[in-house]
């Protein structure tokens, strides 16, 4: 709460409603990665806004998921960029090494894979966001690298 | 080697921490601007240097700022644009990312010349970890007196404000941009009214890339005339190009503009040739958004001279033989990248970023982008080709926001100046989904005036 309040009060009086982005972001972080309609009922209920102004936001950001997503979500850019350094080899290599297609989450709940529009990070092509970070020049090998650390984390963690 | 005048400090270790940042000349604009010089002043200067905006469209920054209203009693806004999103494009997070302090400092006196005293950098969601670095700049210069209230003594409040976008590219084009700051979807505005009297809020705001914002720090350090000497004709002082693609060093570089494409493409100092010993055959100058161009047209104009990176000589022969310098994103396709399946790389884009207000927009970015599917898959007809330029042809000008012309611009240039491997793509189908075209006659010296 006491970071909710941080985003609010960067606004003029009575513009709480700008906050509403970074309080999405904030919500989906808390809640598990993903924005239910309760969740969004309730960032609704906190910037005194109705429920319908925070769905047509939600639906509109392409960073907002509105169904539920895998513990680690891999995002690869497969714009033209990308696309000329490799992208395509490189998501085909996660779908198979996965068992799942663009879209899907593995059945253990533990990885989602998307595919997403340029990201910023052309020329260190190919590559994917997950969570916070950019993880960049990938590899086959950097590809298996990170799937293994994702499950060693994941048990650490449990 | 030409002058450095952003990324000169780039390197020097821990830079981005506030105190080696000061030690190594961090923050003497704000000191120069804000104790001798009054507000307009600064704006004088930079409309003396000719600084362009970075963002995209290259208008004069001071001529911008000169055209913020200032009715009494309201509030005024500078937001800066940090949504970078144009394929290609990668220089903000670099500058934000290495010199953050940079960023901030260029803020501080932008802010006073335009009396803002609260300012916004509106980032794209996905650089997550660059509004921490941010953020800690921000905490470290208000800490030392550089925000805040009263700052260095002159009666001069500030406070500047880090908001995320979501995912959309949109967001970029500024009165979006403003939509997306005050929480809403990110609708383009009809203009007028334009920001400078209508912005953010309801009140006057001029929006600025990250790029332009930083240069305001050297123009004032040395003065608007200084920074005009640098470059050449309208193209003035440094600019950041992002080069990516099939290259051997892909990167961020600063050049000043007298430097031709040629050198840009083969020197090691900075993109150090074609990857793998290839061949070059084409090249988007810009981002995405601007024409595509063969290897002829690109290193030399219609007319034969030699072309160099600034923005005129970029967009010398206009859309027939040219094109634009756009936001810096230098993209080079090798000898053996598929000119279809790029472009229809770049149609699925937009018309995955159309924000679906203009029906010419969002159902013709959709129909191109199925129609280069077609043709990428063997299944197009000859007529197909036909259509996308008609197609393209409907959405240019049509629409509220330029995004309609930057979908269009794509797909035009590469019919234009590769029509042959498009046809090729309809007439050898099978071939075409095993092999590519290659590099054709795109890297011959041209000897007749290319058409339209
Ligand atoms: C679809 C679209 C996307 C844009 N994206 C960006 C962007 O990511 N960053 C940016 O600085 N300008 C972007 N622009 C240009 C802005 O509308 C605006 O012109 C610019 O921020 C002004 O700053 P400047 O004058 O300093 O360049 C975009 C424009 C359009 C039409
Ligand atoms: S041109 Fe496209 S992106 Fe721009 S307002 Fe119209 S529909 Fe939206
Ligand atoms: S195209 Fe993939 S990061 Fe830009």
């Amino acid at each position: 709460m006491a970071e909710f309040n941080r985003l609010v009060a960067r606004y003029p009086e009575g513009k709480q409603k700008s906050a509403l982005l970074p309080a999405l972001h904030l919500a989906q972080d808390t809640f598990g990665g993903w924005l239910s309609s309760e969740t969004m009922d309730y960032v609704a209920s906190l910037l005194h806004i109705e429920p319908i102004e925070v769905y047509e936001v939600a639906t509109f950001y392409s960073m907002y998921n509105l169904k539920p997503v895998g513990k680690y979500l891999f995002e690869v850019c497969h714009t033209g960029p990308c696309m000329l350094n490799g992208s395509d080899n490189i998501i085909d290599y996660i779908k198979e090494k996965l068992g799942i297609k663009v879209g899907e989450t593995t059945a253990d709940g533990m990885f989602t894979l998307k595919t997403v529009e340029c990201l910023g990070a052309c020329g260190y092509a190919p590559m994917m966001q997950m969570g916070k970070t950019y993880r960049e020049h990938l590899t086959k090998e950097k590809v298996d690298a990170i799937i293994a650390e994702c499950r060693n984390n994941a048990v650490v963690k449990n | 080697m030409g002058r450095k005048l952003l990324l000169e400090k780039a390197h020097v270790e821990n830079i981005r921490l506030y105190d080696v940042y000061r030690r190594e000349g961090g923050y003497r604009s704000v000191e120069k601007a804000l104790k001798t010089m009054a507000p307009d002043a600064v704006t004088e200067e930079v409309k003396k240097s000719g600084l362009r905006g970075r963002g995209g469209a290259g208008f004069p920054a001071g001529m911008k700022w000169s055209f913020l209203a200032k009715p009494e009693g309201v509030p005024r806004y500078l937001v800066v644009n940090a949504d970078e999103s144009e394929p290609g494009t990668f220089k903000d997070r670099y500058l934000m990312e290495f010199l953050p302090h940079l960023l901030i400092e260029g803020m501080i006196v932008s802010s006073y010349a335009l009396g803002s005293n609260n300012s916004y950098i509106y980032i794209r969601g996905e650089y997550a970890w660059i509004v921490d670095i941010l953020e800690k700049a921000i905490t470290e210069a208000k800490q030392n007196g550089w925000l805040g209230k009263n700052i260095l003594g002159s009666g001069f409040d500030c406070d500047i404000h880090v908001q995320r976008g979501a995912g959309a590219y949109i967001c970029g084009e500024e009165t979006a941009l403003i939509e997306s700051l005050e929480g809403k979807r990110g609708n383009p505005r009809i203009k007028p009214p334009f920001p400078a009297v209508k912005g953010v809020w309801g009140c006057p705001t001029v929006v600025n890339n990250v790029e332009t914002i930083a240069a305001v720090v050297p123009i004032i350090n040395e003065g608007g005339d200084e920074y005009a000497k640098i470059g050449v004709g309208k193209s003035t002082g440094t600019k950041l190009i992002s080069a990516c693609g099939n290259i051997n060093k892909p990167g961020v570089y600063e050049i000043d503009m007298t430097i031709s494409v040629e050198d840009f493409i083969y020197s090691d100092e900075w993109c150090g040739g074609i990857a793998n010993g290839k061949k070059l055959k084409a090249c988007i100058p810009g981002g995405s958004s601007v024409p595509i161009l063969p290897a002829n047209l690109l290193l030399k104009t219609a007319k034969g001279e030699t072309r160099y990176m600034n923005y005129e000589s970029l967009s010398d022969g206009g859309f027939a033989s040219g094109s634009m310098m756009g936001s810096g994103g230098f993209i080079v396709l090798d000898e053996d990248q598929c000119i279809v399946r790029n472009t229809y790389s770049l149609a699925r884009f937009y018309r995955h970023e159309s924000c679906g207000q203009c029906s010419p927009c969002r159902e013709g970015t959709g129909w191109m982008e199925k129609i280069l599917w077609r043709l990428e898959n063997g299944e197009g007809k000859m007529s197909d080709i036909d259509l996308l330029w008609d197609i393209q042809r409907k959405i240019e000008g049509n629409t509220i926001c330029p995004l309609g012309d930057a979908a269009a611009w794509p797909v035009a240039a590469a019919i234009r100046h590769f029509r042959d491997e498009f046809e090729w793509h309809v007439n050898h189908a099978q071939e075409a989904q095993v092999r590519n075209f290659g590099l054709g006659h795109y890297a011959d010296e041209i000897h007749i005036p290319v058409s339209t």
